[in-house]
């Protein structure tokens, strides 16, 4: 199966196996997925079911064991570690359920990171980073660091900065985990907007229930292997 | 764009650890305040070995026939054409600036011999003006008088040649030694003034008696056995030492005339700096060692710290070698600050001591009359601030930074993003 320009990821036959001592462990087994540019995708599993392995695997985090991984039209699986780094760069936009924004940075930074290391002009960067603070409902609070801002404003933090250096895809591992219910959904209005208004294609690997009632396609996950594949209206 | 986000992060992250940060500085300062202590104080009491050991003997550079320096024969004199080349090269422009003092000397072996007895003598014929400016033979007379222009027959003794022959200021004694005809011929001396280096081979053999005088008593005229030379800087001495062969190319080709250093001249004073200048680089380099411990282990700890930061950065976009280039340039930043500080503290902690110099006179007492490398050794150390030394401790402090900060640099590099990130502070 070959790529194509529509797909923001594709994977074919993708296996991955962790060896624990003499037992080998298959995470993923044999996933073949397509996700289409715009889509808001979620990948629904209990805990140990391969989706956070799978986002992983998209994301260029960690290599699959077997098979291939194509992420905006580029087979990911032989790069190298650098340019591994520049499709996480440029194509891959991290959201993580423990928020991971940079300590040393303030709000602000923290959202243009990305894009200064893309190399994208000072009030380029600005100009997009005030737009989706506006959006997200974080604007004056753009020059504190993560330490003083709560669990949902560092939720929106990282979501712009996903979704500001434009990425192809922006992967969502527990988005809401950390984040009471008035946050959550808050949080999720948020990226229904950016998916619905930008066209930002959002895959979330998740458990919580809310995300997978807002999320316009459910795959679910068992034991490493895709279970169900469900397009909900 | 990338170059300058990295050194920003590096940046932030020093600032973040404060505490952290300022405790490693502190110890890569002190290793730089102790560097800077140690290394001038040894370079500045090099300099005062080898300033009291060429005024002592031949200068920083010296200008004799090639048998002299084994022979000591007054037949190995310098001809006087070569004699008379050397002194006009020493007055060109270029050679002037660099010279503090010059001096042309007939120095040969003979017999001292008194009422007492007899002695082995050491015997330099030298213009009483020239060397008062460029020995340290009058300074050190410590009975009657050194030489005078006009003094004819007279003679300054070392204090234990003069103990061994009895002799007091106004004493007579005769003086043997081969003349230019390769005969025995004595001559008679009055003691004007004692001496004492401090240097018992000096002491006990070396006679000074004036140039004009040794002309008629020996038959050598004015010629002279070495024309030596003490420069405003010893560190000239290989460019002066190139010069003057290059203006005496023709006599050293004949074998007339060999241009030497210091270094040649006294190659066991050169020997005991360099063995010193080692001793000190071992004692600095466990020093440093010591201190590239210690920040191996801040950076490592820093490091695993910052586990899920990296494995984050990595996510983002960083390459692995961006992750290890960050911890080099904490480590960079660190040491470059740090030894800057510290060469800094180290020169104005030293600047104290460079007018008087540090007097270890306390230390050494008992032991004033110390020698090492056949010179005295000066209880007051007075330091030296050379840029160049400065340029190299705080070359030794920012290489020894960023080499304590490569294994952790690597470290960085090597971390597995998905397991970093599983980590939940």
């Amino acid at each position: 199966m070959a790529a194509t320009d529509s797909a923001a990821v594709r994977t074919e036959g993708v296996w991955k196996t962790f060896h624990q001592e003499a037992e080998a462990v298959h995470a993923v087994r044999d996933v073949s997925l397509a996700v289409e540019s715009g889509e808001f995708t979620a990948l629904a599993g209990p805990s140990g079911s391969g989706k956070t392995t799978l986002l992983n695997l998209i994301g260029g985090l960690t290599r699959p064991s077997r098979g291939k991984v194509w992420v905006a039209g580029r087979e990911v699986s032989g790069m190298s570690n650098q340019a591994l780094a520049r499709l996480r760069l440029n194509e891959v936009g991290f959201v993580f359920q423990a928020y991971n924004l940079l300590p040393v940075l303030s709000a602000f930074e923290n959202a243009e990171f990305p894009m200064l290391l893309q190399g994208v002009d000072a009030e380029e960067r600005h100009a997009r980073v005030r737009e989706l603070f506006q959006r997200t409902g974080m604007a004056g609070l753009e020059d504190r660091r993560p330490g003083k801002l709560s669990g949902g404003q560092q939720q929106r933090v990282a979501v712009v900065r996903a979704v500001a250096s434009r990425p192809a895809l922006v992967l969502a591992d527990e988005p809401t985990a950390n984040l009471d219910s008035t946050a959550s959904e808050a949080l999720l209005d948020i990226m229904g907007e950016l998916n619905r208004d930008l066209g930002v294609t959002f895959v979330f690997a998740t458990h919580d229930s809310r995300v997978m009632e807002r999320s316009r396609r459910l795959v679910r996950m068992v034991d490493g292997a895709v279970a169900s594949d469900e397009w909900r209206v | 764009m990338q170059a300058r986000v990295l050194v920003m992060l590096a940046l932030r992250n020093l600032r973040r650890h404060l505490r952290r940060t300022v405790l490693t500085a502190a110890a890569m300062i002190a290793g730089a305040v102790v560097m800077v202590f140690s290394f001038t104080l040894d370079d500045g009491s090099h300099e005062q070995w080898i300033d009291s050991a060429v005024r002592m003997g031949s200068g920083h550079v010296t200008v004799e026939r090639p048998e002299y320096r084994v022979s000591r024969r007054i037949d190995d004199r310098l001809p006087d054409g070569v004699r008379r080349a050397a002194e006009q090269a020493l007055q060109s422009p270029e050679l002037a600036l660099r010279i503090a003092a010059q001096s042309a000397k007939l120095g040969v072996t003979g017999l001292a011999s008194s009422a007492a007895g007899s002695r082995p003598a050491q015997i330099v014929a030298v213009d009483p003006v020239a060397e008062a400016d460029f020995g340290t033979i009058d300074d050190q007379v410590v009975e009657g008088r050194y030489l005078e222009a006009d003094d004819e027959l007279v003679a300054c003794v070392g204090v234990g040649l003069a103990g061994s022959l009895d002799l007091e200021l106004g004493s007579r004694f005769v003086v043997q030694a081969q003349d230019a005809e390769r005969e025995i011929a004595g001559q008679l001396f009055r003691v004007v003034g004692i001496f004492r280096s401090g240097l018992p081979a000096i002491d006990q053999m070396m006679i000074h008696v004036p140039l004009a005088t040794t002309g008629e008593w020996l038959g050598s005229a004015s010629d002279v056995t070495n024309v030596g030379v003490v420069l405003e800087d010893s560190a000239a001495t290989t460019q002066v030492v190139e010069q003057l062969e290059r203006a005496l190319a023709e006599p050293v080709a004949r074998g007339e005339a060999r241009v030497m250093g210091w270094r040649e001249s006294d190659p066991t004073l050169a020997a005991a700096i360099a063995i010193d200048a080692l001793g000190n680089y071992i004692i600095q380099g466990f020093l440093l060692v010591i201190i590239a411990f210690g920040i191996v282990n801040t950076v490592l700890m820093s490091v695993m710290h910052r586990h899920r930061e990296f494995g984050v950065l990595r996510a983002l976009g960083l390459s692995p070698g961006q992750t290890g280039i960050i911890v080099l340039l904490e480590g960079l930043a660190l040491a470059l600050a740090s030894g800057l500080v510290g060469v800094g503290l180290g020169i104005l902690i030293m600047w104290y001591f460079l007018s008087d110099g540090l007097d270890l006179t306390a230390v050494m007492e008992g032991a004033e009359d110390l020698t090492f490398g056949g010179v005295q050794v000066d209880p007051v150390i007075v330091p030296i601030f050379g840029a160049w030394r400065m340029v190299q401790i705080t070359t030794f402090i920012v290489g020894i930074g960023c080499a304590a900060a490569i294994y952790p640099a690597l470290r960085a590099m090597r971390i597995d993003m998905t397991e970093a990130m599983k980590f939940d502070r």
